[in-house]
């Protein structure tokens, strides 16, 4: 049986992990290297750094962290974040990422959906989606969320898992960070259109949302930032409400995860 | 101190992998280049890049890899590195090692590529041990059905909807799992560790 996952992202800001809300508002909250392995000791299924800054600059400081965690690391982790060309992909896998999460470059050329999957194979590419609600459908954006296209986000969704997406990373932007819920409607609406996992993120602020994301939203995993970030809960607490309520998560580890040291003279 | 080939094919993440393999004992190699990979103690064929990629880093040296295991070279295939070991696949034409017999094909299941934590029930094979039946890291969009390989060769099996495929196969001291030992966490750290430990003995 496939456990629905529990996703931990964090946005990255040269080298930092940092916090906003509605993408505004950032505040420093951690390493991420030394993040990262607390969230797996606890039971995180998934780790995601999304590169907030997204700058030339900050690509080195990126590639950077990334080698790092990878080298400590033992659950996927996927990177996003100013990612344009295959090379862009190509350097981030091999500096550790496992899957790459694409979202104004699949706007800008969404062939590189096509060709990173011939390359990588299509469960390394992610497409990222920002969307935010406008009468009765939804619009993606870009830009870290300030940027609205004119792609309505369930038939973008289609569109870019024919050209080789393997999963949807969903985030609802007028949801995010004010803890009210995943939107449930526009989580269902792209997780029964396509064949590949969605990623129900933006909202979470208490268990029931969870369950709700997987139940109501038919979301194959959910992504949490700042309920975890300000220590609100742990991901081994909302894993034990959730299997209680019957939601066959992957139990967290019953003891800490083996330290591997990390290498010296880098 | 046991050496380890990590085969690099061009495409994807290594360093887990081959951090893993550390932790478990090994001192690792990680080249493109098949006469290297083929001299140390044990071969590893990771889990990235799709099937097309993996077939042309295989190059004309495949009848060569096959040769050094069936002469019982140790080697681990990893998800894709697993699925080299058959002969073909359905995801790209061209042809695999051809050390196992068996068909590699896509999921039925709705969705696809099967991502995320999937139990695993494993069986008495030393790989194994300490581990039991868990949950291990699948990423994956092909497999190879439990009935297309000899039964003597599954050491372990999962399940994707009406899928029933190999989660883990061996022949002789070649291993092959569909899983990511090196995202599985504690579990799949072990069974690394499992794999360095028999190349040494």
């Amino acid at each position: 049986m496939l456990r629905p996952r529990i996703i931990v992202c964090l946005d990255v800001h040269e080298g930092r992990v940092v916090k906003g809300t509605k993408f505004k508002e950032l505040r420093d909250v951690g390493d991420p290297v030394e993040l990262a392995r607390r969230y797996e000791s606890e039971g995180a299924d998934e780790v995601v750094f999304l590169d907030i800054s997204a700058s030339h600059e900050g690509r080195g400081t990126l590639l950077d962290t990334v080698r790092r965690t990878a080298e400590v690391l033992f659950v996927p982790l996927t990177v996003g974040g100013g990612i344009r060309t295959v090379e862009d992909m190509d350097a981030l896998l091999r500096a550790g990422a496992d899957k790459v999460s694409v979202n104004s470059g699949a706007v800008h050329d969404p062939e590189i959906l096509t060709r990173g999957a011939d390359r990588f194979g299509s469960q390394c590419v992610v497409l990222s989606i920002d969307a935010a609600r406008d009468g009765t459908s939804w619009y993606h954006h870009t830009h870290g969320g300030r940027r609205r296209t004119d792609m309505e986000v369930v038939g973008w969704a289609k569109t870019c898992v024919e050209r080789g997406a393997g999963e949807v990373l969903l985030t609802s932007i007028d949801r995010d960070g004010v803890r009210t819920g995943y939107d449930l409607e526009l989580t269902r609406a792209v997780a029964d259109a396509v064949t590949v996992p969605v990623i129900a993120s933006g909202g979470a602020g208490t268990p029931a949302h969870l369950r709700d994301g997987f139940r109501e939203g038919h979301a194959s995993a959910v992504l949490l930032a700042g309920i975890l970030h300000d220590g609100l809960t742990t991901v081994r607490e909302l894993k034990i409400e959730l299997a209680a309520w019957g939601i066959p998560v992957r139990p967290a580890p019953a003891l800490p995860v083996p330290a591997v040291p990390m290498e010296e003279g880098r | 101190m046991i050496r380890l080939g990590l085969f690099d094919y061009g495409a994807g993440n290594l360093h887990s992998l081959r951090k893993g393999l550390e932790a478990g004992g090994a001192r690792v190699t990680v080249t493109s280049d098949w006469q290297e990979a083929l001299g140390q103690d044990g071969l590893v064929l990771p889990g990235v890049g799709s099937f097309g990629s993996a077939v042309r880093g295989l190059g004309g040296e495949r009848e060569r890899v096959r040769d050094a295991l069936e002469e019982g070279l140790p080697c681990l295939g990893i998800c894709l590195g697993m699925q080299l070991l058959f002969p073909a696949s359905e995801e790209a034409p061209g042809n695999g090692i051809g050390f196992l017999p068996g068909e590699v094909r896509r999921l039925r299941a709705r969705i696809v590529p099967q991502m995320g934590w999937n139990d695993v029930e494993g069986g008495a094979d030393p790989i194994l041990r300490g581990v039991g039946d868990f949950p291990a890291y699948y990423a994956n969009s092909f497999i190879c059905e439990v009935d297309e390989v000899e039964a003597s060769a599954v050491i372990a099996t999962s399940r994707y909807d009406d899928d029933e495929f190999a989660a883990g196969v061996r022949k002789g001291r070649t291993l092959g799992f569909q899983f990511h030992p090196e995202k599985s966490s504690s579990a799949g750290l072990r069974i690394l560790a499992n794999f360095v430990e028999e190349v040494a003995g």
